[in-house]
């Protein structure tokens, strides 16, 4: 398989302006402005292959979307360099955008006041996809994203994950090569992610199409992609397969409970115990499960200790990037 | 130009879904002429010319003024709002030139405004006032011709003040200081033939002379054999012009783009 997106040493920097705070603030501000500047994408380099699906997973602000925007060529670099099917993004806007797909989970590019359908039809003149191909296109993204029941609806009548769909089908319909997928499962429920995932996975096995995918919630990556990206902070923290990160994530797991009476004293390897705020009763027990498994914590805890209430938790995204920092995530 | 044409047709499907607002458009038109027509009726007193402008040709310019401000319809918070709102990241994704695209969608909601406001208030007008005829159908042709040319060079004035957004993300002052200009120095609230020379000498070396007069000129037949070429070669030169400066803000801006939200 070939190398189709190639970025080395990209960098891009905002300036932000401060402003102050109340009516004294807002004055200052008018004769005095003081700005400072973020690195929201910090010397990053990575290769994708040709029908690879590459999950992008950081916290928020951690410079996904900035990344995924230089690499659709809405955004300029600072610096670096991107290669994407042979354009340059940035520079060959036009060209190289007719190649591509994009959804934003936060941006809908369908038409507000049209039905799904009418927008397709500007679709279809915009990117000049012949009738063949669009109908086709059509009734197969109309079929597997169950789309039948609201596709004559005006885009404002229909729910967040019908309208989520809706605009999936949007940004597939030309048949592209690439597509960049930000967020696309934000604030949808599970059945909705659920059919969401699906798609797309099944899009990308079937039709062989590159897709880089940037969320924050794990469950997406683990449901869709092979292959994982983590940032943080703009710098590139992590690359290599789900798997390896997986061992981690899966066996490290916390246990919050809430004790009659403290002190709480454990003696097992690498189990550790943190407060809660607002509660000196609960505790956090972190561990990992293949040194200690949930069996012999509990019983552990149970014979010393009055448990008046406990749950288990899995690590979230945070934890495991915390835990990358600290290494205990291997890198390759 | 297929798919640019698609989003003129568009916008003009669009407009007709407000019927009201249509209705109320003519009947704005309708007024402004009756204004303007009255004012310059009480002006000139029953005299039948003034500097050897007729009642009637200071009424032809007013109508085609009026005509002209309707046609060159031009959305001024187009880019603005795309900047504000972040939108502009879907525009930057469409392969279409963005601004042949924004164009075109001013000029499917102009021709609305022809069709369904500036015409249907000539029908009206002529009831009343006396208009011009043009004085041949060359002229008519000549005039049509430097109505695209002059709706050119405002669009692209418009367009280079809306690309400021790229740096003060609001631009409706300038905006509107910037249609002052236009309007005053362009001849569509005062006839240029009652300005004084010294000021007529200096619009001619502007934009503005272009957008308005040199169509009503034409139209009048008042230009004559080599003035219209150099009236059309002014016309483009400042075409030429603004478009290199708009070109340059737009790369420029576009560079340091922020989008906004998400």
């Amino acid at each position: 398989m070939e190398t189709i997106i190639d970025v080395n040493n990209l960098c891009k920097t905002f300036k932000i302006h401060k402003r102050g705070t109340g009516f004294k603030g807002a004055v200052k501000n008018i004769f005095h402005p003081t700005y400072e500047y973020k690195k929201a994408v910090n010397n990053v380099s990575f290769s994708i292959k040709e029908g690879e699906m590459v999950g992008f997973i950081g916290p928020n602000g951690a410079g996904k979307s900035t990344t995924v925007k230089m690499l659709s060529g809405i955004l300029y670099p600072d610096s670096g360099d991107i290669t994407v099917a042979g354009y340059v993004p940035h520079k060959q806007r036009k060209e190289y955008v007719a190649d591509i797909g994009v959804v934003f989970g936060q941006k809908s590019q369908i038409s507000w006041d049209l039905s799904p359908l009418d927008s397709y039809e500007v679709i279809k003149h915009i990117y000049k996809i012949p009738d063949k191909k669009y109908k086709e296109n059509l009734e197969r993204f109309t079929e597997l994203l169950d789309m039948g029941k609201f596709i004559n609806q005006p885009v404002r009548q229909l729910s967040l994950g019908q309208r989520m769909r809706a605009d999936i089908a949007a940004a597939l319909l030309h048949s592209p090569k690439i597509v960049f997928f930000d967020e696309p499962t934000i604030g949808i429920d599970v059945v909705g992610k659920d059919k969401i995932r699906k798609f797309i996975k099944m899009l990308n096995q079937t039709d062989n199409i590159t897709m880089i995918f940037t969320t924050h919630d794990m469950q997406d990556i683990e449901k869709t992609c092979e292959r994982l990206i983590i940032i943080d902070d703009g710098k590139k923290l992590y690359d290599g397969s789900l798997e390896n990160v997986k061992k981690g994530y899966v066996s490290s797991r916390i246990i919050e409970a809430e004790f009659e009476s403290l002190p709480i004293t454990l003696d097992l390897p690498r189990t550790e115990i943190s407060d809660v705020e607002n509660n000196a009763m609960k505790k956090l027990i972190s561990f990992n499960t293949d040194e200690v498994s949930v069996n012999e914590l509990m019983t552990a805890l149970m014979n010393t200790h009055n448990i008046k209430d406990v749950s288990i938790r899995e690590p979230e995204i945070d934890a495991i990037i915390r835990d990358i920092y600290e290494g205990k995530i291997v890198m390759n | 130009m297929s798919t640019y044409l698609q989003f003129a047709v568009i916008k003009f499907r669009n407009k007709m879904a407000y019927r009201f607002d249509y209705l109320l458009g003519i009947l704005n038109t309708l007024l402004s002429f009756v204004v303007y027509w009255s004012i310059y009726k009480a002006l000139y007193g029953g005299a039948s010319e003034v500097d050897g402008v007729t009642f009637s040709m200071v009424t032809t310019n007013f109508i085609i003024s009026l005509g002209l401000s309707s046609a060159f319809y031009k959305n001024e918070m187009f880019l603005q709002d795309k900047i504000k709102q972040g939108t502009i990241a879907n525009e930057l994704l469409k392969p279409v030139n963005f601004k042949l695209r924004m164009l075109f969608e001013d000029v499917g909601e102009g021709a609305f405004n022809v069709a369904f406001n500036f015409l249907p208030t000539v029908v009206i007008a002529a009831f009343f006032a006396n208009l011009s005829a043009p004085s041949s159908v060359l002229n008519v042709l000549l005039c049509l011709v430097s109505v695209v040319l002059g709706y050119i060079v405002l669009w692209q004035i418009s367009f280079i003040v809306q690309s400021w957004s790229f740096w003060l993300f609001n631009v409706w002052g300038l905006i509107t200081i910037k249609n002052v200009f236009v309007n005053i120095l362009a001849g569509a609230y005062i006839p240029m033939w009652f300005m004084p020379d010294w000021l007529r000498n200096v619009i001619r070396f502007t934009p503005f002379a272009s957008i308005y007069f040199t169509p009503v000129q034409l139209y009048l037949g008042e230009l004559q054999g080599w003035d219209i070429l150099i009236n059309f070669a002014r016309q483009l030169l400042w075409i030429v012009i603004l478009y290199v400066i708009g070109e340059f803000c737009w790369r420029r801006g576009i560079k340091k783009l922020v989008v906004q939200g998400g």
